[in-house]
């Protein structure tokens, strides 16, 4: 009977990593298409054949222009983003054990902001111009990214290992960041104020290849921890006692996956802006899709916030052109009614 | 290399202190574990017991004090090191309710995984005895939702059980189960230690339970040990007024021929009656 029960249990378990596999292979399909779709849209449409082309070296000078300098750069970097920040979200949830934890709430997104709005105000002259490049807008977004979650675990200082704890003071970190922002925007020019809202909004148009280089440098050891960290995590699921007591020690781990967690989100913002609700949503399907598993999780939080990323890209390409409207704005349009939505049926299910 | 500094088995617990703050919780407490037996931890709400329990698994730091597991020093194992070593169920344990029941009992297996090991044949033959040991076999690819109290009690220890480790601490394992499950708990347990010879260490709130089931009986108070010996010699009256601050009688259960008491009347009573 014992060998029998085995078996059984074997095909269950291996039913649930087939199932997995599966999902996973058709998300990793489905984040392709969306990159080839991506660079095949726009205010012109270039068909796959002449994209191939275009990949593999050869095509038009017009088609190389559109597709290598226009479109990949900033296609690729909302993959980038946009899976990082879906992984800084998921492990998030998963130490803290709460599906509304994400990067937002540590204080990292705003601390970003808030680098940026201080970065467009003080060095700006008279007449509204930079003083100096652009290209130290991102230097600034990850300096009030780590300010603000140096502050945050500083606050918390010997609380830091309480979950609860650490994501009040995100928080309030949080919510003090977005404050001073606001008031910046308020008292700056015009001209500040749109390109900060162009940056909170997240907005990926603009990439260039040195972006995404350094966005897929920055984010290869953060994923490689990631994963790693991921073989330590199983027994979150269960309260501290139990975790601690199977030989996970939460309140000693949990400040790792903290600090990974807002590195990841830090280099996520740094070029792409304020894309955050891809954080909270994207491990919710994740896990929707591949059930609890950590490393299936991980890498399904990868694709789908890479999709998502993407996608709300594609949207406002398709639908605002010519204007440039951020990604983000899409993310959290689409994004909110369909966390109330699982919030609700959530509800039902435990009602 | 060998940490044990001595040769004692059991767990000895050495002049172990622990506080919460400014509040001290377990004083200075001595006390000697005997392997193989069933050691249960008794004394009034807030005396330290749950405290104790966990400090002997190192979940809260001692102040003072030390405790040596079979002559080795618990404070100098690695955390995975001492979970193979003494298995803890804590008073309100929790997962998620879509979980499997052989997913939970699997996560005993924690501690004796490695960083890239994959699930060996150890793992399986550890989960399968845990299963079968405390009869939820039938139960395992149920989810932890749909199973009663007691059902979900047994899939806890088992998971405890999958640890392999050779003292197991149970923290006031049958508080939320009806008389039958409690009784079905603990002869479990109990079962388990006989069957197994695992060292076990019990928290028990019911003074009946506790002198029915343990070997070593412990009574605290105030973080302190009042007195340990066998059930027969510590059931007194004027101990357990003392220590509970109950009026009692104590009479032999005829069926277990171990003591009963019968509480009476509270010997410092908080709600005094309206004349």
């Amino acid at each position: 009977m014992s060998s029998a029960a085995l078996g059984m249990s074997r095909e269950s378990f291996a039913r649930d990593r087939a199932r997995a596999v599966i999902v996973l292979l058709a998300l990793l399909g489905a984040a392709a298409a969306l990159l080839l779709g991506s660079t095949a849209f726009g205010s012109t449409w270039i068909p796959l054949d002449r994209i191939f082309a275009v990949l593999v070296g050869s095509g038009e000078r017009t088609d190389q222009l559109i597709v290598l300098q226009l479109r990949l750069p900033r296609v690729l970097l909302s993959a980038l983003a946009g899976g990082a920040i879906a992984i800084s979200g998921y492990m998030l949830q998963k130490v803290t054990r709460n599906d509304l934890a994400s990067p937002s709430v540590l204080g990292v997104v705003d601390g970003a902001a808030l680098g940026v709005v201080i970065f467009l105000a003080c060095l700006s002259d008279e007449s509204n111009a930079l003083v100096t490049s652009i290209a130290w807008q991102p230097v600034a977004a990850a300096a009030g990214a780590v300010t603000a979650v140096v502050l945050v675990f500083a606050l918390s200082g010997s609380q830091a290992s309480s979950a609860v704890r650490l994501l009040l003071f995100g928080i309030a970190v949080a919510a003090a960041a977005k404050a001073a922002t606001m008031v910046l925007m308020l008292i700056g020019p015009i001209y500040r104020t749109t390109q900060a809202a162009r940056w909170i909004a997240g907005a990926v148009n603009e990439t260039n290849w040195n972006e995404v280089q350094l966005t897929a440098l920055l984010l290869a050891p953060a994923l490689l921890a990631a994963l790693l960290l991921a073989r330590q995590l199983p027994p979150a699921d269960l309260d501290e006692i139990s975790a601690r007591s199977v030989g996970l020690n939460l309140p000693a781990f949990r400040p790792l996956v903290f600090a990974l967690a807002a590195t990841l989100t830090a280099i996520a913002v740094a070029f792409a802006g304020g894309v955050s609700f891809v954080g909270l949503l994207a491990p919710h399907m994740a896990r929707l899709l591949v059930g609890r598993s950590v490393s299936a999780g991980i890498i399904a939080s990868l694709l789908c916030g890479a999709a998502m990323l993407m996608g709300a890209d594609l949207v406002v390409r398709v639908l605002f052109a010519p204007t440039e409207v951020p990604a983000g704005t899409v993310t959290a349009v689409i994004g909110a009614p369909y966390f109330l939505y699982l919030l609700l049926r959530k509800d039902q299910i435990h009602g | 290399m060998d940490k044990r500094v001595a040769s004692e088995s059991g767990v000895s617990v050495e002049t172990l202190s622990v506080s919460y703050g400014a509040r001290t919780a377990v004083d200075a407490v001595s006390l000697a574990i005997p392997k193989g037996k069933i050691t249960v931890l008794a004394g009034p709400n807030g005396c330290g017991k749950s405290t104790l329990l966990r400090a002997i698994r190192r979940l809260h730091p001692a102040k003072s004090g030390r405790v040596l597991l079979d002559g080795l020093e618990t404070g100098r194992l690695r955390e995975k090191e001492i979970a193979r070593e003494i298995g803890l169920l804590g008073q309100s344990p929790s997962a998620p309710e879509d979980m499997r029941v052989e997913e939970l009992v699997r996560l005993g297996r924690f501690p004796h995984q490695a960083m890239m090991q994959p699930w060996s044949a150890e793992d399986a033959t550890a989960i399968e005895d845990a299963m079968f040991g405390t009869g939820i076999g039938h139960l395992r690819d149920r989810r932890l939702g749909s199973l009663s109290g007691g059902q979900l009690q047994r899939v806890w220890i088992a998971m405890v059980l999958a640890q392999e480790t050779d003292v197991i601490c149970l923290d006031e394992p049958v508080n939320h189960l009806d008389m039958a499950h409690q009784i079905d708990c603990l002869d479990l347990v109990s079962r388990l230690n006989r069957e197994r010879g695992r060292t076990v260490v019990l928290v028990l709130h019911d003074l009946n339970l506790a002198a029915r089931y343990a070997d070593l009986l412990v009574f605290m108070k105030e973080g302190r040990i009042v007195e340990a010996g066998l059930p027969r010699d510590l059931m007194r009256e004027d101990l357990i007024a003392s220590v509970f601050g109950i009026q009692c009688r104590v009479i032999e259960d005829p069926v277990h021929e171990r003591p009963l008491c019968i509480p009476m009347r509270n010997s410092s009573p908080r709600f005094r009656p309206v004349e």
